[in-house]
This record gives structure tokens, sequence and C-alpha cells, in this order.
């Protein structure tokens, strides 16, 4: 059962940075738009996005509460090193969802809108962002395992594992890859006056996630980062770079052209080979620490509780995914499956 | 201010905040729902344009209930990450369950929300009610969690582990129930008479007396059904209390010393130095009966217990008093609605009978808070009742008081916010005229 849990913790992690991922983009390319294209931009994201990005937004809660349950030890390293950054990420998913919700239930269309407009654009920008940050932190390797009775420097502690270049990069490459995949999925839903701006948008963002993504490793590089040096060091890991670069062909030339479905699931993929090439090097020591080292799989939940925890994800599973595609197809947002 | 009683507040604020949203967006579907009937089978426009403004308060409070639960779901760990190292694997399967259940709801809402001429009328009428159903089985669930620290189980504690444990057996503890029980009744009678008295208050002002009017019923009828059956639940859960938790139920009462019959007191200042209570109101024998069944039991005194396995009595009892005067309040309140409606409909005509049910509006919820109050600080000094303590469970992070401060601050703007988007949702119903499809 521990390997179906697993399962769903890939799996809730690799749909959030995707659909959640997406749905933050929608707000960054609004920000970084022409007045005109904001206006286009919202209307679409409004009537793709509307009715799922609740749904969207649900992944990362099913992450956690799966950490929590089977990885209580991990859990609790996590929210105490990073305790900063993650309610900073807390507060921007709040203002977003309610900045979100407001601009298209407020019963008048006044001055208000800029309120919630430029609430939303902030929030979409700022969350990915530390949410890069967090995932920076948590591979920092200045981590310090708090062991009770010793007293700690706070910002040793508290601040230094978050707060510095390399977990600032890692957010900025979040951020992007986010508008990245939010462009290439407006790509198949835009009307005829969206389209050509999608495309566009989608190769600068394309453009800006590689620039970015050779930064990160080149600056982690020459700072020693053990995390890079772990992805550098491993065949694997470099296999799947190249194999990622080589798709970078086949995905620039389906933007360009604007090919729906082919443009979408070599964007898919590369998410898949990022992620992959971010997890598998150090697995299971994703926290790279200061002090000793911490797997995931120390102390994982008994197998009570596992077992349990297996069949419910199974169930709600089977529950989740149908009514969530029924969704998705009733309103047409994966209509280009249906155009062919 | 100490860490501790940063994080304390912290989280009360939180889930004070969390509580009135969740609740609501829990029990207006239902409301929304009964008027979509409505206006399928009657096909009178009022009854749609009511549904329509109904979701959209749904919809703006089921997104502040979802962000701020996303908020407290991190919060249980980045506040108390000691308890949930121990207790998060034990009460996993509520939060697992809720998660599910949550997922139902926003897949549903999403195609209520965008169904509107989009998906067949019927079905589209039937998401709503997974809608209701599915966020009440979350409220329903996420209490078990709440129960489990009450009254834990599914695990036995050996020298401080905790051993041979039983997901199920947590998820079914023995003040799941009751709690639940009360805490869903709760939800409705605050959510009714909240909804009714917002549009009382329009009706005495005259606007759109056709359509408030119609709202007002649905939503009472939810609101004071559920407020005449609490007593019995409360009833209930005063009798677990009494057997699981004696020293709740005696800081609830302000009990100090340990007798048979004892009385049970109404109002009183509580002196918790000289551990006694002034100014009170006495009914003989009541506590006994209430507690036990028998007007001569005897109910173990707060004097009895360990100095230090004792919680804040004078919060306890006052939040206590309030919760039931409240809940008393509204119980006749609700009697009072089904027979004016049942032999007196002339008095709908009066203004007074707008007026209390418009100053009612805030009673439920009122009620509902203190009540979070009395089990909560209750609990303390435990997080997990006599396994661990709430000081042993903080984070080590100093300086969580700025971090309350940030929540202070980020939820009272987005009080006021959401209470100015209500206002002007209302005056945009009263402003447009009913159109006739």
């Amino acid at each position: 059962m521990i390997s179906v849990v697993l399962f769903f913790l890939f799996f809730s992690l690799l749909l959030y940075v995707l659909l959640g991922g997406a749905d933050f983009g929608a707000g960054i390319l609004e920000l970084f738009s022409s007045e005109d294209n904001q206006k286009i931009t919202k209307k679409t994201i409004y009537r793709v996005m509307g009715p799922v990005w609740e749904a969207n937004h649900i992944w990362i809660i099913i992450l956690i509460v799966i950490l929590w349950i089977a990885f209580p030890l991990y859990y609790k390293v996590m929210v105490t090193s990073l305790h900063i950054p993650i309610t900073l990420m807390l507060l921007g998913i709040t203002l977003r969802g309610v900045a979100f919700v407001f601009r298209h239930y407020d019963a008048y269309v006044d001055e208000s809108q800029h309120v919630y407009n430029w609430l939303f654009h902030v929030s979409s920008l700022i969350t990915p962002v530390f949410l890069g940050m967090i995932f920076g932190g948590m591979v920092s390797g200045k981590i310090i395992l708090i062991t009770k009775d010793i007293p700690l420097d706070f910002v040793e502690a508290y601040i230094n594992p978050w707060f510095n270049v390399f977990s600032f990069l890692i957010g900025l490459f979040f951020a992007s890859l986010c508008t990245f995949l939010s462009a290439v999925l407006l790509i198949g839903e835009a009307d005829e006056e969206g389209y050509p701006v999608y495309v566009r948008k989608a190769k600068i963002a394309t453009i800006v996630v590689v620039i970015l993504g050779l930064i990160t490793i080149i600056y982690g590089y020459v700072t020693d980062s053990t995390f890079v040096k772990s992805i550098i060091h491993n065949n694997i890991s470099i296999g799947l770079i190249l194999v990622s670069a080589a798709f970078l062909y086949p995905l620039w030339y389906s933007v360009k052209k604007g090919i729906r479905i082919a443009s979408r699931v070599f964007a898919g993929i590369q998410v898949l080979l990022i992620i992959t090439v971010a997890l598998y090097p150090h697995h299971p020591n994703f926290l790279i620490t200061k002090n000793g080292t911490i797997n995931l799989l120390d102390k994982i939940a008994p197998n009570a509780v596992i077992d349990v925890l297996g069949a419910s994800l199974l169930v709600g599973g089977l529950l989740i995914v149908p009514g969530l595609f029924h969704l998705l197809k009733s309103f047409k947002m994966i209509k280009i499956l249906e155009r062919k | 201010m100490e860490n501790i009683d940063a994080a304390r507040l912290q989280m009360a604020f939180t889930l004070i905040f969390h509580i009135v949203f969740a609740c609501i967006g829990m029990v207006m579907p239902f409301f929304m729902i009964v008027s979509h009937k409505k206006w399928l089978n009657t096909a009178n426009p009022v009854y749609l344009q009511l549904t329509k403004a109904w979701q959209k308060g749904v919809a703006i409070f089921f997104v502040t209930g979802a962000v701020s639960g996303t908020a407290l779901s991190f919060e249980l760990g980045l506040l108390w990450p000691e308890f949930m190292e121990h207790a998060g694997p034990i009460i996993g399967m509520p939060f697992s369950l809720e998660g599910a259940a949550f997922f139902v709801e926003a897949i549903a809402l999403g195609f209520y929300l965008y169904g509107w001429n989009k998906i067949p009328p019927k079905f589209h009428w039937f998401t709503g009610v997974i809608v209701g159903v599915a966020g009440v089985a979350s409220g329903i669930l996420v209490v078990s969690a709440n129960g489990w620290m009450n009254a834990p189980s599914g695990f036995d504690y050996v020298d401080g582990q905790f051993l041979n444990i039983d997901p199920i057996k947590a998820l079914l503890n023995p003040a799941w129930f009751t709690q639940a029980l009360h805490m869903v009744l709760a939800a409705f009678t605050a959510t009714g008479f909240a909804v009714a008295g917002i549009h009382a208050f329009q009706i005495l002002r005259n606007k759109q007396k056709e359509l408030h009017k119609k709202a007002f019923k649905i939503a009472i009828t939810f609101g004071a059904i559920a407020a005449i059956l609490q007593p019995i639940s409360g009833d209930i859960s005063a009798k677990d209390v009494a057997q699981r938790q004696p020293v709740k139920l005696a800081a609830m009462e302000a009990h100090y010393e340990t007798s048979k019959g004892v009385p049970l007191y109404i109002g009183g200042i509580v002196d918790q130095e000289k551990k006694e209570v002034n100014y009170k109101i006495e009914i003989p024998k009541a506590l006994s009966f209430l507690a036990f069944g028998d007007f001569n039991a005897e109910v173990k005194g707060l004097n009895d217990f360990p100095e230090d396995e004792i919680p804040n009595v004078a919060i306890v009892h006052y939040a206590f008093q309030v919760m039931v005067g409240l809940g008393g309040l509204l119980m006749f309140a609700g009697i009072f609605f089904f027979f004016s409606n049942w032999k007196k409909k002339h008095w709908f005509d009066k203004k007074l009978f707008w007026k209390v049910f418009a100053f009612l509006a805030p009673a439920g919820f009122i009620a509902l808070e203190a009540g979070w109050i009395v089990t909560e600080v209750g609990r303390q000094p435990w997080i997990i009742h006599k396994i661990m303590r709430t000081t042993d469970a903080v984070t080590p992070m100093p300086g969580i008081v700025y971090s309350f401060y940030l929540y202070v601050v980020l939820y009272t703007i987005l009080t006021i916010t959401v209470a100015w988007l209500l206002r002007r949702q209302i005056k945009s119903l009263n402003s447009t005229l009913i159109t006739t499809l």
C-alpha cells in the first residue's frame, strides 16, 4: 500500500503543478499583458478555468494531508523550518482566491475592479514564487534538524534555508513555468482574437523558462549546491535533461504553429521531466539538510494507517477523477479532444 | 506575548473566522436548491432571481471558506508540529475523507455555478444537492478530528509512544457523534437565522417584499427546525461530556465543590481566586439531573481535579451561558415563527415581527462561536485529552505573535470586504426589477 500512497503523493504534486500552475500562470499572463489583452485573458480564463479552478487548488490540500498522515516526521520538519515562506504562500493563496471570486461575483462593475485585478495579478505572481522558494528551501541544504533543548539562532534556523538567491531563482523558475503552462493551455482554448496572443506569450514563456532553468543550474553549480551536484552527477537525471532538451524542438514547433494537442502534450512532458529531474537524484532524501539526513521513508506511519490511507485514496480517486473529467468535458474545456 | 499564547490566539482567531464562512458555505446551498426547486416547479421568476442571488452568496462564502480552510490545514502543522507528528497519522482518516468530500463539493459547485442553460435542468439542480450534501459531509468529517482530541481513541499510549494505531476506531471516536450532531444543527440554526434576519431587514425597509418574504420563509424554516431540535442534541452532549470530560462539565457550570443534588447556575460572576460564583440564579438539583438524569447524582467539582488540569473556568462558564441563553432564545423564536405561520398569518404584516427576526440575525453565530469556545477552552490544558499538553505541542519557532497579527489584519479586511460585497449584492438585488421570462 505504501506504493499506492507514494503514487498519489507524486500524482497530486504533478496535478497541482500542472493545473494549479496553469491557474497561477493565467494571473501572471494577465499581469504582463496590455490592457486589451488583459480583457481577453480575463474572459478566457473564467470561461476555461472558472468551473474547475477550485478543484485545481485542492490538489495541494491532498498533497499535504498525505504528507502528514503517512510521513509525519517529514511533514514536521518542513512546517517547522519553512514556517515563514509557507505562511507567506498561504497569504498569497488567500488573497488570490478571494480576488478571483470577488472580481467575478461583485454585483457592480466599478473602480473596485482595479483593486481586485491588482490583487489577483500580484498574488498570482508571488504565490508560485513562494512555492518555488519552499521547494528551494527543502533542497537548499540549509535546513537544520531541530532537536529539543538546543537553542538555535533564529536567522540560521528559520530564515537562511529559504531566504537565499538559489531558492529565489527556483521561485522565479517555477513562476515562469506556470506562465508557460498557462499560455500553452490557453492556445487550445482561445477564440480567434486570443489565439495569436497566446501563441506569442507561449513562445516568450518557453524562452524564459529555459533561460531561468539554465541560470538556476549554473548558479547552483557555481555555489556548490548539493542539490544541483546530485543532479549533475546522476546519469539518469542527466539523461532526462537531455531528453527534455530534445523535446524542446517539437515543443517549440507545435507552439509556434499553435498545434493545440501537441503543444499541450509536450508541455506536460516537460513538466513531468522537470519534476522527475528535481526529485529523482536525491530520493528519498527530498529534504537536504545541514546536519544529518532525513529520509522520506524514515518513521513512516504504521501499516494500519498506510493501508487505510491507500484504500481511501483509491476510493476517493475513483470518485473524483471521473467527476473531474465529466466536469471538464461538460464545459468543453477539453474541446480540443473533440475537435479532431 | 508568549509563543504559546500567540499560537493559541492565532488558532482561535482563524477558526472563529473559518467557522462562520464554512457554515454559511455548507448550509446556504440547501436554501439555494429549495428555491431552485420551487422555480422548476412553479416557473415563478422570483424564485429564479432568488436562486441566482443566493448562488452568488454561496460562491463568495465557499471560496472564503475554502481558502481559510486551506490556511488552517497548514496552520495545524505550522503552529502545532509536535501534535501533528503524532496525531496526524491517527486522525488522518477524517481529514483525507474530508478532502475527498470537499473535492466532490468543488466539482459539483463548478457544475452548478456554470451550468445554467448548459446542462439538463434536473441534473443541474441535482449538482446543487450534491454541493449541499458534500458540504455537510465534510463538516461532519472534520468535526471527527476535533472529537478525537476530546476523546482520543484508536491507539495505545505506552511510555510516550502511540502504538497499535487503528485509524478507523479513531475516526469513530466516542465524541464524534454528539459533537457532529450539535455542530450540524448549530450551522443550520446560525445560517438560517442570519439569512432570514438579513431578508427580514430588507422587508422592514420595504424593498422587493415578495422576494424577501419568500427568501425569509425558506431560510427561517431550516433555522427554526434546527433550533427546536438543538436542545435535544445539547442534552445528549452534556451527558456525554459529564461522562468523558467531567472537568469540562464542571468548568461549564463553574461547579467547584463535589456534592450531590447539584443546582444549575444561571449567569453569575466567577471569582477564580476564591473559587466561587457570585450573583447567580440557582435551579435546585438541575445540574445533577441534566448531567446524569438523576436529581440526586453526585457531580464532581473543580476542587477535586488537579490544579494543572483545569481550564480557564470564567471563560468556559460565560461562553456556556451565552451559548445556552441564545440557543434557548432561538428555539423560542423558531416556535414563534411556526405558530405565526400556522395561526396568526396577519402578524407577517406587522413591523415588529420583522424587527424581531432582523434583531436575531447574529444570535445564532454568536451562540455557535460561544459553543466552540466552550469545547476548545474547556479542553485545555490538553491538546489531546489526558495525553498531550498544548504547551508541549507548540512550534519551537519564536515570534508567532507576528503571524498572529498578520492573520488579524488579513481576516479583518476580508470580513469587511465580504460584508461590503454582500451589501452590494443586496442593493443590486433590490434595484433590479423582476423580469418575467
